[in-house]
């Protein structure tokens, strides 16, 4: 075993054990902890696979971004300290059940797939190449899948202020 | 127009920014006009500033003799109780009876250093002093009577 | 000449020709490891009475003039009691989060070195999105702060991390356009490419205007990004006792601090990288005289100084002005620096586009 093979065992084992952390632990802040720590485990993947770009763009939307979210919301629940009720059995049967179909369905898929080994060396991801396709129309450019995610986005957003925004108080009728 | 408001409000904020840190560049750069004082060393020749108030006292002169009435104008002036004046009752040569001060007495531990009690005395006789190494082993020396023994009212102060 | 590269290339070569490969790389990475330690010790020791310095002669003060001749002991002193004060863990508080948070913060701190040219020829990590990755690392120190906040069970923690927490992400987005400003004109996000293509000049003086708005806009957003004053409303001492520290001592308060400093320290070199043109001498277009005088200062004092003439702006920032309200900081942040970066962005992309900058 060589030893980018040894740390990518290693790198696979920590996102396991955290993300198993992030689903069993009753106190719902470290669970959100642990679910940080299992997403800069995917991001520290993606650097072993020498993917700078997506490592550096997972981190900031998933770590910096959503993580962040995850924990302002919780700050903002009352009980965040406390430890959560045992879920009920049949829940965690069912739940148990749903991970061994679908941990089978994926094993099933990717075992079917015959990978082919990469033909190139080094594969090199230069930046320009990234923003050209990211904004263009042609030749299977992201342009149309970047707009409809940022007016779906900018929906959301609406959407959250609307249900924020302040009550106009109604004029209290005394008799 | 809002845009226009906009500007004058961006161009206000730095203007104002860069003179507070004129201001403090001016500072760094001259540091030789320091104001504070290397204390245990220069002990001897310390340059204490003119308003600096350390404690009360009560100026004599050289006949032993004080201006203080003992009219507890201090006294009531003090906000928290630091100056206790008693008095006795001396006989003049002619038979009369006369108010004057046996006692002065002044709580360091109380003090506040506020001058009040200097600004309300009619006669001027007590003035703030700027020693200010006050510490001492033992609380109760900290009570502090401000007449000399012995002393009395300079003639002519009423 | 004295060059550092020169010493990192005998090492390696010494390094390949006596050990195998993987062997060297293990001692590589022990000795960039030690490096690093050393640099952060160094580092927090000289910053600190930098600053302790700093504010007393702008408040016409000695400053710490004890410890040492002229005090420079100071902050070493002030380290010896850190390490032997006792580190205490809150009743009821989170007691595995508590004791990770400070660490996670040094972490953060410690893995955004990683890109930055000391040097010519000389960093950890010439990454290909150096920028990119280091404001990748840096948006997880707010995790860190509020993972302090919270473990710490404590209001005023909570209200300081809460506080940091919106601050942090809010400037981030004011830092982020700045650098792209700079990016438009480089093409790369390499820090290496960054400074090799200020070759005839820095980016502060060829871009005109735009790049001294987004250079003014950098130093602002990054010093609200690092909690110092006039924005350390997560640690305001008057409000919140001392924020998402709080309940912190010993040797874990000290993690903290010292974090506080690097990271000032990062973000200046990143500053320094982008629009002074990081270890590159001060070079004037094509005056061939001028620039070989300027070769001959080496490289790594041309950093180490366009960095402290940073850290020092923001040390001047800290020791004059008030602290904002929240509101204050948030209408600064949405009101005024995001929309004019926005627009200084486009002017930029079309000075870059026309080529109209030097």
């Amino acid at each position: 075993m060589s030893a980018s093979s040894i740390i990518f065992y290693i790198i696979a084992a920590f996102i396991l054990a955290t993300g198993i952390l992030a689903v069993t632990t009753r106190k719902i802040f470290r669970a959100s902890i642990w679910l940080l720590f299992s997403l800069i485990g995917v991001a520290s993947l993606y650097f072993w696979m020498q993917l700078e770009f997506l490592a550096a763009v997972q981190i900031i939307v998933y770590v910096g971004g959503i993580v962040v979210l995850i924990i302002f919301s919780i700050f903002l629940t009352i009980k965040s300290g406390e430890e959560m009720p045992k879920p009920i059995l049949m829940r965690s049967i069912f739940s148990a059940l749903a991970v061994i179909f679908g941990t089978a369905f994926m094993v099933r898929l990717i075992s079917q797939y015959n990978f082919k080994a990469g033909s190139e060396g080094t594969f090199v991801l230069r930046i320009n190449d990234i923003g050209t396709q990211m904004l263009d129309t042609k030749n299977y450019g992201y342009l149309l899948p970047f707009e409809l995610i940022s007016i779906l986005l900018l929906a959301a957003m609406i959407g959250c202020i609307v249900i924020a925004i302040k009550q106009k108080e109604q004029p209290t009728t005394i008799s | 127009m809002f845009i226009v408001d906009y500007i004058k409000d961006i161009y206000g904020a730095i203007r104002s920014l860069l003179v507070g840190m004129n201001r403090t560049g001016y500072y760094f750069t001259h540091h030789k006009e320091i104001i504070t004082q290397n204390y245990p060393e220069n002990r001897l020749e310390l340059n204490l500033p003119e308003r600096f108030r350390g404690e009360v006292v009560m100026t004599h002169d050289e006949n032993n003799e004080h201006a203080c009435t003992g009219c507890s104008a201090c006294e009531l002036a003090c906000p928290n109780g630091t100056i206790k004046i008693i008095n006795k009752f001396d006989i003049s040569p002619e038979g009369k009876k006369k108010k004057a001060i046996d006692t002065f007495v002044y709580h360091l531990e109380l003090c506040t250093m506020c001058n009040l009690c200097v600004d309300a005395c009619p006669t001027g006789a007590i003035k703030m002093a700027q020693t200010f190494e006050h510490s001492v082993y033992n609380r109760g020396l900290l009570t502090k009577q401000l007449n000399k023994p012995g002393s009395k009212l300079k003639a002519g102060v009423e | 000449m004295f060059s550092l590269e020169s010493i990192t290339t005998i090492v390696q070569n010494w390094l390949t020709k006596t050990f195998s490969p993987n062997l060297a790389l293990f001692f590589e990475f022990v000795i960039v490891g030690v490096l690093a330690i050393a640099l952060f010790a160094a580092l927090g020791l000289v910053l600190v009475l930098m600053e302790r310095k700093v504010a007393a002669w702008i408040q016409i003060r000695l400053g710490p003039n004890r410890v040492g001749p002229k005090g420079i002991l100071q902050s070493l002193a002030d380290t010896v009691k850190l390490i032997m004060k006792e580190g205490l863990t809150p009743d009821g508080s989170d007691k595995f989060l508590f004791n990770l948070a400070p660490f996670i913060v040094m972490m953060v701190a410690m893995l955004a070195l990683a890109p930055i040219g000391f040097s010519k020829g000389f960093h950890i990590w010439d990454i290909n999105i150096g920028v990119l990755y280091v404001s990748a690392i840096s948006s997880v120190s707010v995790i860190g702060i509020l993972m302090a906040g919270w473990a710490s069970n404590n209001k005023y923690s909570l209200l300081g991390a809460m506080r940091s927490g919106a601050q942090m992400v809010s400037y981030e987005l004011s830092v982020g356009l700045c650098i792209l400003s700079i990016i438009v004109l480089t093409g790369s996000l390499s820090l290496n490419d960054i400074v090799l293509s200020q070759q005839n000049g820095w980016w502060l003086f060829k871009g005109h205007i735009p790049a001294i708005i987004s250079f003014v806009i950098f130093i602002i957003a990054v010093t609200a990004e690092t909690n110092r004053a006039p924005f350390d409303l997560s640690e305001a001492e008057s409000e919140l006792t001392a924020g998402f520290h709080t309940e912190y001592s010993g040797m874990k308060f000290a993690l903290f601090f010292l974090a506080e400093y690097i990271n000032i320290f990062i973000v200046c070199a990143i500053g320094a990288t982008l629009f002074l043109g990081g270890w590159m001498p001060f070079h004037l277009g094509t005056w061939e005289g001028f620039n070989h005088i300027m070769d001959y200062i080496p490289s790594f004092i041309w950093f180490f100084g366009k960095t402290f003439f940073l850290i020092f702006v923001i040390m001047w920032f800290r020791w004059t002005f008030p602290r904002l309200r929240v509101d204050q900081l948030l209408n600064l942040e949405w009101k005024y620096l995001l929309p004019i970066s926005m627009v200084n962005l486009v002017i930029m992309t079309l000075v870059a586009i026309q080529g109209w900058h030097f």
